[in-house]
């Protein structure tokens, strides 16, 4: 009897996936073509080639050859994972004390603060440069840091998570005589996993992908970043595609890599956590 | 210990001042690595021969980038990052120029600019200071495949000297013999839109600075052709700079009207080897238009707030305003094209160059650069040039050029408050 479940044709089910199908080819296939433009040469890209060639060597020796790729690779990793770490322990702390903590202001502050987030960030831009390079924070980790160490982004997200953490277990910690910093170093923190896991995929790529900042923060060609060092490659009235596609490949490697570890508590983070 | 200490520190002390007497280091900011990158390294050896103590340090800076790091430097007054010297593309000149006066060094009397296209120079003029070395080419050519015109009974002198009207003409019998289009350009024709305007000795902007779109013969004309252009089935439109580039390196266009430095871009194909020719672009039929144009360049700028400005200065003149060996050197290694006019007298010029079937190309483009009309740049290039691809969009659609200019007029004296 169960055999004849095979037999039964679900028109729906057929369309679903067939939408299906075609959004995964939509959204893999340019990543599809730009793993196989890094091997191509720019004439056969720009005729539309788009299976795998041979010059995949031949384009790692133009990115080679200037002798960037290393350092770029280096800065944008140690600014990105400096950033994260920084700015997931900080942006947190506040959005948990705007939950734990009673003070009247508290909402009002916050409504500030998600004002703030309407300012686009070109605005901020020429004040920010002048007052770091007064500061002489010019061409250091620092500089690139400070101004986006706290996001109001991550102090919202931390704050909608607190909500859910239950106040009993801050209640009983205190009466156990344990601190306010070790309450949230020991009680929040591994609580919350998974929020932290949403925000540091979120910040990574932030920090990973930030373009405008560090141009003007990392002037220095010693600080240069991988965004910075791929962009250079489309300055030239000839353009060489090749090598572009192969340096955004490369620059997409730690974003995979951030991403398939927290890959499920991201989902859970997104989803909310805490249950 | 004291005194010991006292004299090595005197002793310090002095070996640093002898050691930044001795050496002196230029930085300079710019692109490309085949081209204005390669250009600046050479430009480096030479002036070691003159000038040893001094060294030229380049940072690869994108175009783009350049100009955001100026912006946001002299706007926050926070000068010290800028370098020595930065490429800058000839559309943002006289926008740094006005946006932040005394930001830039002015090069009268320490630079030859007799021996420079007038058209260049005047892009980086500003209150009748001039304030950059000429460097790349932008004068504008037809680029066009010789077997296409061929096999519609046509040769490389008919294209020459001709009005757009005819131009059309021509592209109707080559696409009927070929199958092929005749011209290719990017969708909305925004390079059409400089080129025409500035052919016919009109820009977007009169004396003043003020917008001149609804009321310029030039402008009009423009508008008139590319609609002619659009209808006439003859041009292929790309939706992007690949789409543009694989357009005439597969053939499916059998020309393209563009900016000289198009030529590296070109030879990319090598199978059409000697299949092409260069010749002038077409005019506009009114008053005052001629067959020469300009789209694209950069010129060398010394920011005011640089320490050694007289140096760098100094290098520029000896070098990019100076020396005809130096731009035959840099021309035959990276096709970087001189607005430096005697160096068409050099012997790199007058060699035929075999993928345009001998052609001597780069002496015939210099001969070019002379004559393009010298207009006068805004600070708004780019913005009154999208209104206008704006207009056009909008005439496609069955406006009328009247009221789609006026609009565009409208709408950049509305940015410009």
């Amino acid at each position: 009897m169960k055999k004849k479940r095979r037999l039964v044709i679900r028109p729906l089910r057929i369309l679903k996936h067939l939408i299906l199908i075609l959004v995964s080819f939509v959204s893999a296939f340019p990543f599809y073509w730009m793993v196989s433009a890094a091997t191509n040469n720019t004439a056969d890209i720009i005729l539309g080639h788009i299976a795998p060639g041979n010059y995949l060597l031949q384009n790692w020796r133009t990115l080679t050859e200037s002798g960037r790729i290393g350092p770029a690779f280096y800065n944008s990793v140690r600014n990105a994972v400096l950033l994260t770490i920084s700015s997931l322990f900080i942006s947190s702390m506040a959005g948990y004390g705007f939950v734990i903590f009673r003070d009247k202001w508290k909402n009002r502050v916050m409504g500030i603060l998600m004002l703030s987030m309407m300012i686009p960030p070109a605005a901020t831009l020429i004040p920010l440069f002048r007052m770091f390079s007064q500061m002489g924070l010019m061409n250091t980790v620092l500089g690139f840091m400070l101004p986006s160490v706290a996001t109001v982004f991550l102090i919202f997200m931390f704050r909608q998570a607190a909500q859910t953490f239950p106040q009993e277990i801050v209640q009983a910690a205190r009466i156990d005589g344990l601190g306010e910093f070790r309450i949230f170093l020991k009680m929040f923190i591994p609580v919350m996993r998974p929020t932290y896991a949403a925000a540091a995929i979120v910040t990574f790529m932030n920090a990973w992908n930030s373009y405008l900042w560090p141009l003007v923060i990392l002037q220095s060609p010693e600080q240069l970043t991988l965004p910075i060092y791929a962009g250079s490659f489309r300055g030239g009235y000839v353009l060489d595609y090749g090598a572009i596609m192969l340096v955004v490949t490369i620059s997409t490697i730690p974003m995979l890599i951030i991403f398939f570890t927290l890959q499920k508590s991201f989902v859970q983070g997104i989803l909310g956590s805490v249950k | 210990m004291k005194k010991l200490f006292a004299l090595l520190l005197t002793l310090a002390l002095l070996l640093g001042a002898v050691g930044a007497l001795a050496e002196t280091t230029i930085t300079v900011w710019c692109w490309d690595p085949t081209f204005n990158i390669y250009a600046m390294n050479e430009a480096a050896k030479v002036y070691k021969e003159i000038n040893p103590d001094v060294t030229i340090k380049v940072e690869e800076v994108l175009s783009a980038d350049c100009e955001t790091r100026q912006t946001a430097a002299l706007s926050s007054g926070q000068t010290d990052s800028l370098p020595d010297i930065v490429l800058m593309q000839d559309n943002s000149g006289r926008r740094f120029l006005d946006t932040y006066p005394g930001a830039y060094f002015p090069m009268d009397g320490l630079v030859d600019y007799d021996n420079f296209a007038s058209y260049k120079i005047d892009k980086f003029t500003s209150d009748g200071k001039r304030y950059a070395v000429p460097f790349d080419n932008g004068v504008a050519a037809t680029f066009v495949r010789t077997d296409y015109l061929e096999q519609a009974g046509f040769t490389l002198a008919d294209l020459t000297d001709i009005t757009w009207d005819r131009f059309i003409e021509i592209g109707l019998k080559v696409k009927e013999a070929t199958g092929q289009f005749m011209l290719v350009t990017q969708a909305g024709y925004a390079d059409f839109v400089s080129m025409m305007t500035q052919s016919a000795d009109f820009w977007f902007f009169d004396e003043e600075g003020k917008p001149n779109i609804n009321n310029n013969p030039a402008v009009k004309a423009m508008v008139e052709t590319i609609v002619k252009l659009h209808n006439s089935g003859i041009v292929k439109e790309a939706v992007d700079w690949t789409e543009y580039i694989a357009s005439f390196n597969n053939g499916t266009a059998g020309s393209t009207i563009q900016g000289c430095w198009i030529i590296g871009s070109i030879v990319l194909a090598e199978d059409q080897a000697g299949k092409w020719g260069v010749t002038n672009i077409p005019r506009l039929d009114i008053e005052g238009g001629v067959n020469y144009s300009s789209q694209g360049g950069s010129s060398w700028v010394v920011p005011a707030s640089s320490k050694n400005k007289e140096i760098a200065v100094d290098f520029l003149s000896k070098t990019f305003g100076a020396s005809v060996d130096f731009y035959q050197t840099i021309l035959q290694s990276s096709g970087a094209i001189a607005t430096y006019l005697p160096a068409a007298g050099g012997p790199a010029y007058a060699e035929p160059h075999p993928f345009f079937g001998g052609q001597k190309v780069f002496e015939d483009l210099m001969s070019y650069s002379d004559k393009v009309p010298l207009v006068k740049y805004g600070v708004y290039n780019y913005e009154a040039r999208d209104e206008i691809v704006n207009a056009i969009e909008a005439v496609f659609n069955g406006a009328t050029v009247e009221a789609a200019l006026n609009d565009a007029q409208s709408a950049i004296e509305f940015i410009m408050e």
